[in-house]
């Protein structure tokens, strides 16, 4: 049984629920039907690319957008109506949107001065301290937001967001303009902060690697609409299209288009090797296998395929192998050691569990190949 | 080649000289003329003696003429045109600036449209609607003629002003616990200061300066310095260096108030005109 359906199960109403959200911009669909629930105390990670209505997904739910149908519930309640003020939720906008005119305090200060969230002076002044001591900005305090770094003033609006009690937290790219190095490190803080645990999260990114690391559950949007929703291991494992296969993990996924045989295997397009598939469909049917660069072994257990060399590629520990099969190529992931001896045209034999492999449909112009065998 | 650089140095210095000296000798003469005695004001040759007679019997109120009366009315008139216009075009602008509501468009362009149609079109109305309606010779009908012309300019300047500023501000503040109103006091206009600051200036030397409105629409009650300078003209013999004076005098409240703001007011005039 898997997180979600532990979830789905239980009486509570979701914490964040949209059914059948449309927005248009002008002629423009930015929302197409959308459908969202996030559990209490969960962290939801919506994956997309630019454009695909991320950001007007969570400014619906802060009720800084109105739907042109479609409801948003949080706790049970819908929320047609409510004003964004009164709607309990704090979001860190992509640009910050730090007061420019006011001290890295007062902007971290400002909903505690808010007439909903008001604390007496003092204890707004703890209060903000002990934010800016968590968040490691304690010293900027005095500067006004103008005169801070970009990852100054991301900390700034994070913080400003954690500073009050909130149903939700609603989180548009926090970590987008920050370096590599720094990304790294706030993703790892921003998990193990009590707030951020305890809080329902909406985390909103294009970076599949921070989806993976951070979601308790990741919704993948796409046109203005989840494409799928589930655990991390629902989505790698179980991707519902090649699209969504394609968009997590890095070397990308190998699709290789081939057809099936009379007797259920996948052959290869130019018929150079052959798979065994567990999943069942039509013999004849244009399939695409796809298998993880990660799934793929030189020698040891499994299926064999043998191919030639074409490029090796350094990736610090691991080396990305690029292998030629027939006419395709079919990138592996292999330890440092295992590749330190092989040269481009070089035989090689390689390996992959059946239970690795992934059968999709055909992609077609107007839709990517859903997986075979849901 | 240096030499013709040079040259061309030589020429540009001449001609912004010829310019500063054709831009500034009206003043000067203007300067000279109220400094003039009545007795050498109409003499062919030049001559100067220097006093302060004409300011004297400006201020002083001789001559029958209140031009102090004047003085204050026009600030008056003026300060109250700018101030309602700010009070009522501030949030226009601002609605205007966020919102697209049904005619909005048609609206601003409405207007837009008092400031480019002559004040002469509709004088004549006006000036009869003032007498039904006992706004003739008041401040009230002064201040309210001149919304005609500040209005319009404040909206304008500063719907850009806040079409420039990132609606994520306020949508922050909305977050934070906010009101819409208490956005746009706390966050919106803080921020719009500037143009503030610029588009009050202009829309008071456009207040101070106007000409047409005080002449029809006011006589002895409400009369502004720019109406009321022309009085030392009439009678028998026209009286320059009086005129001279008063014209001088009634220079000094909006140059004044430019060097106050001028801070504001450079960042201010270009910072809403261009698109970061």
């Amino acid at each position: 049984m898997s997180v979600s359906d532990t979830l789905n199960a239980s009486a509570r109403p979701a914490a964040i629920a949209l059914r059948g959200i449309h927005k248009a911009y002008g002629r423009r669909t930015a929302l197409d039907g959308l459908e969202l629930d996030v559990a209490e105390g969960e962290f939801f990670c919506l994956l997309g690319p630019s454009g695909a209505g991320k950001t007007t997904t969570l400014k619906t739910v802060a009720g800084l957008e109105q739907p042109d149908s479609g409801t948003v519930e949080l706790d049970g309640t819908d929320m047609a109506g409510v004003e964004p003020y009164d709607r309990g939720v704090a979001m860190c906008f992509e640009s910050y949107a730090l007061y420019p005119h006011r001290s890295a305090y007062d902007n971290l200060a400002s909903p505690l001065r808010s007439p909903r969230h008001r604390l007496p002076a003092s204890e707004a002044r703890d209060r903000v301290g002990a934010i800016a001591e968590l968040l490691g900005i304690s010293a900027l305090l005095d500067r006004p937001v103008g005169a801070l770094s970009n990852g100054q003033r991301q900390r700034i609006a994070l913080g400003r967001v954690l500073v009050r009690p909130a149903r939700a937290f609603l989180l548009d790219e926090p970590l987008s303009h920050l370096d590599a190095k720094l990304r790294q490190s706030m993703r790892a803080e921003l998990k193990a902060i009590g707030a951020v645990r305890r809080t329902t999260t909406l985390y909103v990114t294009h970076d599949s690697v921070e989806a993976l690391a951070l979601g308790d559950r990741i919704g993948v949007i796409r046109d203005g609409r989840i494409v799928q929703s589930g655990t991390r291991e629902e989505i790698w494992y179980r991707p519902r299209d090649t699209e969504v296969a394609r968009a997590f993990g890095r070397p990308r996924i190998n699709l290789l288009p081939g057809t099936i045989t009379d007797d259920g295997r996948f052959c290869a397009v130019d018929g150079a090797f052959e798979l065994p598939v567990a999943a069942r469909t039509a013999a004849g049917t244009e399939v695409l296998a796809g298998v993880r660069p990660r799934d793929l072994a030189l020698g040891g257990e499994g299926h064999e395929l043998t191919g030639t060399v074409y490029v090796t590629e350094v990736l610090g520990r691991a080396v990305e192998v690029t292998v030629r099969l027939g006419t395709q190529h079919v990138s592996l992931v292999v330890p440092r050691a295992d590749a330190t001896h092989l040269r481009p045209d070089d035989p090689v034999r390689l390996t992959v569990r059946p239970e690795n492999l992934l059968l999709f449909e055909a992609d077609r112009p107007e839709r990517p190949g859903r997986r075979i065998g849901q | 080649m240096t030499g013709r650089k040079r040259l061309w140095g030589w020429l540009a210095d001449a001609a912004l000289i010829l310019y500063f000296v054709f831009a500034l000798f009206p003043i000067a003469w203007m300067a000279i003329l109220s400094l003039k005695p009545a007795d050498q004001l109409f003499s062919t040759y030049f001559s100067f003696t220097p006093t302060l007679d004409a300011y004297r019997t400006v201020l002083g109120d001789s001559e029958g003429i209140p031009f102090v009366r004047f003085f204050v009315n026009s600030l008056v008139v003026s300060v109250g045109a700018v101030a309602l216009s700010l009070v009522v075009g501030l949030p226009a602008a601002y609605a205007s600036a966020r919102w697209r509501f049904k005619g909005s468009e048609n609206l601003m362009f409405t207007l837009l449209s008092f400031r480019f149609a002559p004040e002469l079109t509709v004088i004549i109305p006006l000036f009869v609607l003032y007498q039904k309606l006992g706004l003739f010779d008041t401040y009230v009908g002064m201040v309210w003629v001149l919304q005609l012309i500040t209005l319009p300019l404040i909206v304008w300047i500063m719907r850009s002003y806040f079409a420039d500023l990132t609606p994520e501000l306020e949508q922050a503040a909305l977050l934070d616990g906010y009101t819409r109103k208490q956005a746009f006091f706390r966050v919106a206009l803080p921020l719009v200061k500037p143009g503030i600051a610029a588009v009050s200036l202009l829309a008071f030397i456009f207040a101070w300066n106007n000409f047409v409105f005080p002449l029809i629409l006011t006589s002895s009650q409400a009369q502004t310095v720019t109406v009321g300078a022309l009085s030392f003209l009439g009678g028998d013999r026209p009286k320059y260096n009086l005129t001279a004076a008063a014209a001088l005098v009634s220079v000094v409240p909006p140059l004044l108030l430019a060097l106050t703001i001028q801070r504001y007011l450079v960042r201010g005039l270009s910072f809403g005109a261009v698109k970061s």
